[in-house]
């Protein structure tokens, strides 16, 4: 699991537990320490050592390497050498590099609102009690369980250009076919059709969940009142999934921040740069370019703008409580 | 109290997740209608493009080849799929994929609900800190850590003509170790079991303890046969996330034998003249297991991904 970028779960989920960090079985007091505590603590420490070894070596050593390549001048073949702010001096001089993080940026507007608007109208009308409520459920979170890879596939068929399903839909309807991902105009949009789509599953998914904890007594009130449907969902439903709306909203960024899969199939970042990620662009300078100290930089970036996103959050979240 | 007894409690406590509500106010008549719809409308936007993948499947060339697109194949070549596994070794990839995915899941499940339960239900020294450094590594974004863990591949000593400083050879580049070992736990995982096992009473464990029951035995007999569900969530998003990974299998190997699925299809697609009804029938095959996994198991994914994001 170290290596997906669909789990969006990380950085709200760790919010959540820093507060409850408190243990539940903390010692009563310590004066004595009997044998059989003695055992326990040895067994504990047991059971979490492959894992401390594992996260150690795996994600801890990593993440201060980073840091550290992102200083040198590394390709491999001879040792890294240090060069102070180079690597980011270049970046931000990089045309292409500057506009990767527009493009991330572009991406992340369009895929996460649009995408969560359908979310949340669609967890309403299922939170409904309808008959096919369960097959509703699974056809919208289908494309989540999928492999990006695979379903950015059936997409690079869809935008084909000469038989494409998408132009045939819209030359039946009367508008002009599009070149789609070799189009610098459509490439981008193309793309992000691709994410907000994809995305959809997982945000109603939390949606619905957060609507079974509306107390219903609130909408028996409303209806007394003859509030009609449309006015109970602006004002008890809207109001009372904003903590809902707000964790969606910051799990959607950071994972739309890490796009990869469906701009390595669709597009390599093309054309003429017009998809490319700062994701993409750390894959570029690191197994294309081997420029393994200015990839590292360019993490380092990615990691500052989402370290950004969840701090604002955290702030947010203290603020409300 | 006797094991029977202790798990006939925990049970009567609803260990389990997501309290499921019936709604209060259930549409009716011309409503109802109308929701549902607007819901098959979205629904089919969201199937139509696995309803296309399999039909493409399943077309000749020469169907392909015509514009506007025949929507239902004039001719169903079901030997599309035999054809396609002459034209790229996909059972191999599958197997390969289904290897990793199920090694990882294994190690995931055993050595993550091991290190969950003693953050929950053990107190020792460090602890807390161990937990804070978890929780500081799940916000860790796989693009910060990528290119160092590659160099761990890479250099890891003594692997693959390296000598002791990992020098000389590569590593563990192209090896079954690199697709299973740095992917085979997450702190992620951990976490989850961890969650988990907090949310199990006290009582059992002061029970067992009287009985004079080890602490390993209190972890495998009595409080992870209690989070079975929960055990069944997290292997499932394992599996599923290891079965639909791509960079890193990507980056660490080059030949053929050791290629998985997502990286197999990739490399068809590239080849010169995509062959689509050949390349529509390979990612079927990479998709259709995670979603007769999801229909089979859908409880318990759903109960993953909300639990995980809400708690």
């Amino acid at each position: 699991m170290t290596t997906t970028e669909r789990h969006p779960i990380r950085g709200a989920e760790a919010a959540a537990a820093a507060k409850q960090a408190s243990p539940s079985t903390a010692p009563k007091k310590r004066k004595r320490i009997s044998a059989a505590e003695k055992k326990r603590r040895r067994a504990g420490w047991l059971m979490i050592t492959p894992s401390v070894i594992h996260v150690g070596l795996w994600t801890l050593i990593p993440v201060i390497a980073t840091f550290y390549l992102s200083f040198t001048d590394y390709g491999i073949f001879a040792a890294p050498k240090w060069i102070w702010f180079d690597n980011y001096v270049e970046m931000f001089n990089d045309a292409v590099f500057m506009q990767s993080i527009g493009n991330t940026i572009w991406y992340t507007f369009w895929t996460v609102p649009v995408s969560m608007a359908v979310a949340v109208v669609v967890a309403v009308l299922l939170n409904q009690g309808l008959k096919l409520q369960k097959f509703y459920r699974t056809a919208f979170f289908l494309p989540q369980v999928t492999a990006t890879v695979a379903i950015a596939m059936v997409w690079l068929w869809i935008f084909n250009p000469q038989y494409g399903l998408l132009n045939a839909m819209l030359e039946t309807i009367g508008l002009p076919g599009q070149a789609w991902l070799v189009d610098p105009k459509w490439a981008l949009p193309a793309v992000i059709l691709v994410g907000a789509w994809q995305g959809i599953g997982i945000k109603m998914l939390i949606y619905i969940a957060a609507l079974q904890n509306i107390d219903e007594s609130l909408y028996e009130a409303a209806s007394l009142d003859g509030a009609s449907s449309i006015r109970k969902f602006f004002s008890i439903t809207v109001p009372m999934l904003k903590p809902a709306t707000f964790f969606v909203f910051i799990i959607s960024i950071i994972g739309a921040f890490q796009v990869f899969d469906q701009i390595y199939v669709l597009t390599d970042g093309g054309p003429a740069n017009a998809t490319t990620m700062m994701t993409y662009e750390v894959y570029r300078s690191a197994f294309q370019e081997f420029r393994m100290g200015m990839a590292s930089a360019q993490s380092v970036v990615l990691f500052a703008f989402l370290l950004f996103v969840t701090l604002i959050s955290r702030r947010v979240t203290k603020e409300e409580d | 109290m006797t094991l029977p007894t202790i798990k006939a409690l925990a049970i009567s406590e609803q260990v389990t997740v997501v309290p499921r509500k019936r709604w209060f106010h259930h549409a009716k008549g011309r409503q109802a209608a109308l929701i549902n719809v607007a819901l098959t409308l979205g629904s089919i936007t969201m199937l139509v493009p696995f309803l296309w993948m399999v039909l493409t499947s399943l077309k000749s060339p020469a169907e392909l080849a015509q514009f506007p697109p025949t929507f239902f194949p004039q001719e169903w070549m079901f030997s599309n799929y035999a054809a396609t596994l002459d034209a790229a070794p996909f059972g191999l990839y599958f197997r390969n994929s289904f290897v990793i995915a199920t090694t990882h899941t294994l190690i995931t499940v055993v050595l993550g609900s091991m290190a969950g339960y003693a953050l929950a239900r053990i107190y020792f020294k460090g602890r807390e800190a161990i937990f804070l450094a978890f929780i500081a590594m799940l916000m860790i974004p796989t693009y910060t850590k990528i290119v160092p863990q590659f160099l761990l591949v890479k250099f890891m000593p003594l692997f693959g003509g390296n000598d002791i400083l990992g020098q000389g050879g590569s590593g563990w580049l192209d090896t079954w170790w690199a697709l299973i070992i740095p992917g085979g736990l997450s702190a992620s995982a951990i976490f989850l079991f961890r969650q988990f096992y907090l949310s199990l009473p006290k009582d059992l464990e002061e029970a067992a303890r009287i009985d004079g029951l080890g602490e390993f035995r209190i972890f495998s007999q009595i409080y992870t046969p209690l989070i079975k569900p929960a055990i069944a969530t997290v292997g499932l998003l394992t599996f599923q996330e290891s079965w639909n990974n791509f960079l890193w299998p990507l980056l660490v190997t080059t030949s053929s034998d050791l290629r998985v699925i997502q990286v197999g299809l990739a490399v068809f697609q590239q080849l010169d003249n995509t062959q689509w009804q050949y390349l529509m029938a390979g990612t079927t095959m990479a998709t259709v297991p995670m979603v007769i996994l999801f229909i089979f198991a859908q409880k318990y994914f759903i109960q993953g991904f909300t639990n995980a994001g809400i708690k």
